[in-house]
């Protein structure tokens, strides 16, 4: 059983005390001590005020922090010997942390959490970043309520800064809705929900002997509900708090996102070269989702890393795309910043022909993952430009816009997909 | 009966009865006196050593004999005052001894000293009640029995005032700021101590004094009054014992027992729904949490800890959220509803669940105080909803598949409360004849743990201290007195439980498991590893070889 390796034994002693839950709610941290101690407050405020009478644990997974992360989570258990004053519960409400094996993987964390949540048979688990300050209490409402009500997979929906999300606007949110008919504004989720069957299942997949089950998992755990047609729905949450420092560099972010998109298009290839009816995910209570508040950003940078990939990266170009884009990067990459100009179509081709050389293994693929940066960073610039005075409105057009090329060069993809080159 | 041990209500297990609901001697259909003296031998056998009688005085029966119109007498329906004589005498030759209900705090309307009050504003009488020419004195008070009373205040048309009731309206309260009241009462009291009545369970106490700018509940003026009955009763009566009923938060019950000068013992009324409400959550917290908050109390003085009684299960000492989670588990059907609480006997609450009944019975013999029996419990007798207040719980005794359930020779339509009849709970399927055939019924089970609790002085005068292992569905606790140590393991869970338990402090000791004698493995430096079934318990005597 996959739970028997990942699972250390003081971790199932712990799982033993807590025994059978209705909700598990995870957080899955590294050093995040100085805002666990927030999200963990505001999930114990959530399970109190919104599932008193449920049984409930907090399962804190983490990947080796030395900052105290896993004390302030303990902090939060409501027993008979750990009572806070202002705080009144029907039960006991455990607040666990285990420390898993490998090194901080966000995929080891989620491979934690679903093999506790079937072992504790709960019916219903959460799992929250613990980077998520804007978190509320409400929170856990909105992500657990409709697996209560029959959902199986809660996803996302957060009101982000025009300028943020970047990859999920320009890459993950396009290729997922053209390739795999489904509107799911957050596919890869650092804040969802899920039933228990849904671990159950999930668990059993083989992808966490395999590098999509170390990073990306999340993203995988989404598209994987989206081809085996699960009820899926999205939850407006409110703010997402925009990460001074994120922790992921790009290339890393690239591996997390393209990587794993190209990965499951190889194993979801019979799903996606077929006609798909559009999955519907509803958005809970959804509101405008883009913030328009004044952002410096340095685009001329994203303009210097493109012009400089092309050309140090041509030898690497010439084996993954189609000469007709290579050419028309080039010359892209001779413009002058004023006028360069990464447009859609071409960046959809891109995408599909790097999807298509990752299938065929043309190079090796984390080299093939690798090479998408500099490009993305072209397109990161464009999307910039285009958005740099717009509406949320405006926003929202071009991101649509930006799908529908996806979706209408989606024949492109299914041609190249089977070619020798 | 001799007074060898002044302190015997420690020990005691007191079996709570109605005399109207036992035995029918005389075949008019109600329990009597003669009925019940007739059954000691029954609960001489089941092991019970003190019996609480509820109200037997003169009473119109509005509220269940808690009305009293006479107290110096026996209501004619139960016999006369030679019968509870007789009944006192046999119940002492057989070690059992007899609390009796002394209303206190109100007597009925039709009681001669409140017709005379009200006959005019200056007969004598008149200020032996509570008077008023308004319904708006001891605003801050409020109404115990919301579902039948708008207020405090009832209008007297003869005298044209209103009378204070904190109960029904036909209960009006006797004045404690009259000192011919107070003589009166321990007049009252002294008529049944010279008889040999062992101990009074005192209605309704905290209640006795009314002050403005208070809510009339716990005010020193009540202490005071009771701190001079119980002078009086150590003074003349030696070796008798004063239970309090009064339903509060463990913080204000602790003033009952004062210095050891006040009650001798007083019900714990929150730990009981706290029980329920663990057994249902699987978890220990309310039940640790409670007696966490409850404070300690004189050497001298005790608890008293119940199950079930002849009232609803109060929920008036647990929250608005607890209380409404209760009423979700335990009384769905709001017909079980009653006043602040349910009104539901042991097994329906728990289901009939065998194991349930069980392991709340343990709990109840293994908590620090003393634990008393409603009358039929031992049996798992049912309920019926259907019948008016809360009369549904105290329906006839059903001593056997017989005729009225061995109860009475009546005619059925005679008896004073319908029998219950229904295929689970009916008389004909659950009776004492029945359940004292085999050894593994409900009553037989019971004898047994009575006798094992009776086994050890560590029970009821003994020390508790918590062991909180991880397992929150497994109440684990240790009762210690001199050099004895019981150790008690309670799953709370319908599924069988692993539990750790630190018992560091024991090491070298063996466990000698009480109801089988069995031993278990010594003690050793780790944690000791127990697995219990679904609702398990065990109590275990530490024994160092």
């Amino acid at each position: 059983m996959p739970e028997e390796s990942i699972l250390s034994d003081d971790f199932i002693r712990e799982l033993m005390n807590v025994g059978e839950v209705d909700i598990l709610v995870a957080v899955p941290s590294y050093n995040d001590g100085q805002t666990i101690g927030k999200v963990v407050q505001a999930l114990r405020a959530g399970l109190l005020t919104y599932f008193p009478r449920a049984r409930s644990v907090i399962i804190n997974a983490d990947g080796g922090s030395r900052d105290g992360t896993q004390d302030l989570v303990r902090a939060a258990s409501i027993s008979d010997l750990s009572v806070s004053g202002d705080v009144h519960a029907l039960r006991t409400l455990h607040s666990i942390s285990t420390q898993y094996e490998g090194g901080p993987a966000s995929g080891i964390a989620l491979h934690t959490i679903v093999a506790a949540a079937d072992l504790l048979q709960a019916k219903a688990c959460a799992v929250v970043s613990p980077e998520s300050t804007t978190i509320e209490p409400e929170w856990l409402d909105r992500l657990l309520r409709p697996v209560f009500e029959g959902k199986d997979v809660v996803l996302p929906v957060y009101r982000r800064h025009k300028f943020d999300g970047l990859l999920i606007r320009n890459l993950v949110y396009p290729i997922t809705r053209a390739l795999y008919a489904s509107k799911i504004r957050e596919p890869y989720p650092v804040d969802f929900a899920f039933s228990g069957s849904t671990a159950t299942q999930f668990l059993a997949q083989s992808v966490w002997a395999q590098e999509e089950g170390r990073r990306g998992t999340e993203l995988w755990l989404t598209l994987w509900a989206v081809v085996s047609r699960l009820k899926l729905v999205q939850a407006f949450l409110g703010t997402k708090a925009r990460l001074e420092n994120p922790r992921s560099d790009l290339v890393n972010a690239m591996r997390e996102t393209a990587g794993i998109l190209f990965c499951s298009m190889d194993c979801y290839s019979s799903f996606w070269r077929s006609p798909q009816e559009t999955l519907e995910a509803p958005c809970l209570g959804c509101q405008p989702a883009v913030s328009l508040e004044p952002l410096r950003l340095n685009r001329k940078r994203l303009h210097q890393m493109f012009v400089f990939g092309i050309s140090e990266l041509e030898p690497v170009f010439l084996s993954i795309l189609s000469s007709a884009t290579h050419n028309e990067l080039k010359r892209l990459a001779a413009l002058p910043e004023e006028t360069f100009d990464y447009p859609a179509e071409l960046w959809a081709r891109t995408v599909y022909e790097f999807s298509a050389a990752y299938h065929k293994a043309v190079i090796g693929r984390d080299h093939i993952v690798q090479a998408l940066v500099p490009l993305f960073r072209g397109r990161a610039y464009t999307f910039l430009t285009e958005t740099r005075e717009a509406s949320a409105e405006d926003v929202e057009n071009n991101i649509e816009s930006l799908c529908r090329t996806f979706e209408g060069e989606k024949p492109y993809l299914v041609e190249i997909w089977d070619e020798r080159k | 009966m001799a007074q060898q041990d002044s302190l015997w209500y420690k020990d005691a297990i007191i079996y709570q009865v109605h005399v109207r609901a036992f035995y029918d001697s005389g075949g008019d259909g109600n329990g009597d006196f003669r009925g019940l003296a007739q059954k000691l031998d029954y609960l001489q056998d089941l092991g019970i050593s003190a019996l609480w009688l509820m109200p037997f005085f003169p009473s119109p029966l509005r509220d269940d004999g808690y009305d009293i119109s006479d107290y110096r007498s026996v209501n004619p329906t139960y016999g006369n005052l030679d019968d509870f004589k007789m009944f006192l005498e046999a119940a002492h030759r057989r070690g059992i001894r007899v609390i009796i209900e002394m209303v206190l705090n109100h007597t009925s309307d039709q009681h001669p000293w409140f017709q005379e009050s009200r006959s005019s504003r200056d007969n004598p009488r008149r200020d032996w009640y509570v008077w008023s020419d308004t319904d708006t004195k001891y605003r801050g008070t409020r109404i115990i029995f919301l579902d039948t009373e708008l207020s405090n205040w009832g209008w007297d048309p003869v005298s044209k005032q209103y009378y204070w009731h904190r109960f029904f309206s036909h209960q009006p309260d006797l004045n404690y700021d009259n000192p011919q009241v107070r003589e009166e009462m321990w007049s009252v009291m002294k008529f049944w101590l010279e008889m040999g009545v062992d101990a009074f369970r005192l209605d309704a106490v905290p209640y006795l004094v009314e002050r403005e700018g208070t809510n009339c509940e716990n005010i020193p003026e009540t202490h005071a009054v009771m701190k001079e009955l119980r002078a009086r009763l150590d003074a003349e009566f030696s070796g008798r014992m004063l239970l309090a009923e009064a339903n509060q938060w463990p913080a204000d019950l602790r003033a009952y027992f004062a210095d050891g000068d006040e009650f001798h013992m007083a019900f714990h009324f929150p730990l009981m729904p706290r029980m329920f409400m663990a057994l249902k959550l699987e978890d220990r917290k309310p039940v640790t949490e409670i007696l966490k908050q409850t404070p300690a109390i004189p050497d001298v003085c005790q608890w008293c800890l119940f199950l079930r009684n002849h009232d609803e299960l109060t929920l008036e000492m647990v929250t608005d959220m607890e209380r409404d989670y209760m009423y979700d588990e335990y009384a769905k059907d709001k017909a079980m509803r009653l006043n602040l609480g349910i009104r539901r006997r042991l097994a329906p609450l728990l289901d009939n669940d065998r194991r349930r009944i069980e392991l709340m019975n343990g709990m109840l013999m293994s908590f620090p105080g003393t634990p008393i029996i409603y009358y039929g419990d031992e049996i798992g007798m049912g309920d019926n909803v259907n019948l008016g207040d809360r009369n549904g719980v105290r329906t006839p005794m059903q001593w056997d598949g017989g005729w009225n359930g061995g109860f009475s020779t009546a005619d059925p339509e005679a008896l004073y409360s319908p029998l219950m009849l229904n295929p689970v709970y009916g008389y004909q399927a659950i009776n004492v004849q029945s359940q004292k055939r085999f050894d593994h019924s409900l009553l037989s089970w019971m004898k047994r743990l009575i006798r094992i609790r009776k086994a050890s002085a560590v029970f009821g005068r003994g020390s508790i201290e918590f062991l909180y292992p991880a397992n929150h569905r497994v109440l684990a606790y240790v009762r210690k007195l001199g050099n004895e140590t019981i150790l008690i393991v309670n799953n709370l869970s319908s599924a069988a439980q692993a539990v750790e338990l630190d018992l560091s402090t024991y090491r070298g000791n063996i466990l000698i498991e009480m109801f089988g004698r069995n031993i278990f493995p010594r003690i050793g430096g780790l944690p000791y590893l127990l697995t219990l079934g679904p609702y398990q318990f065990y109590w275990f005597r530490l024994r160092r070889v």
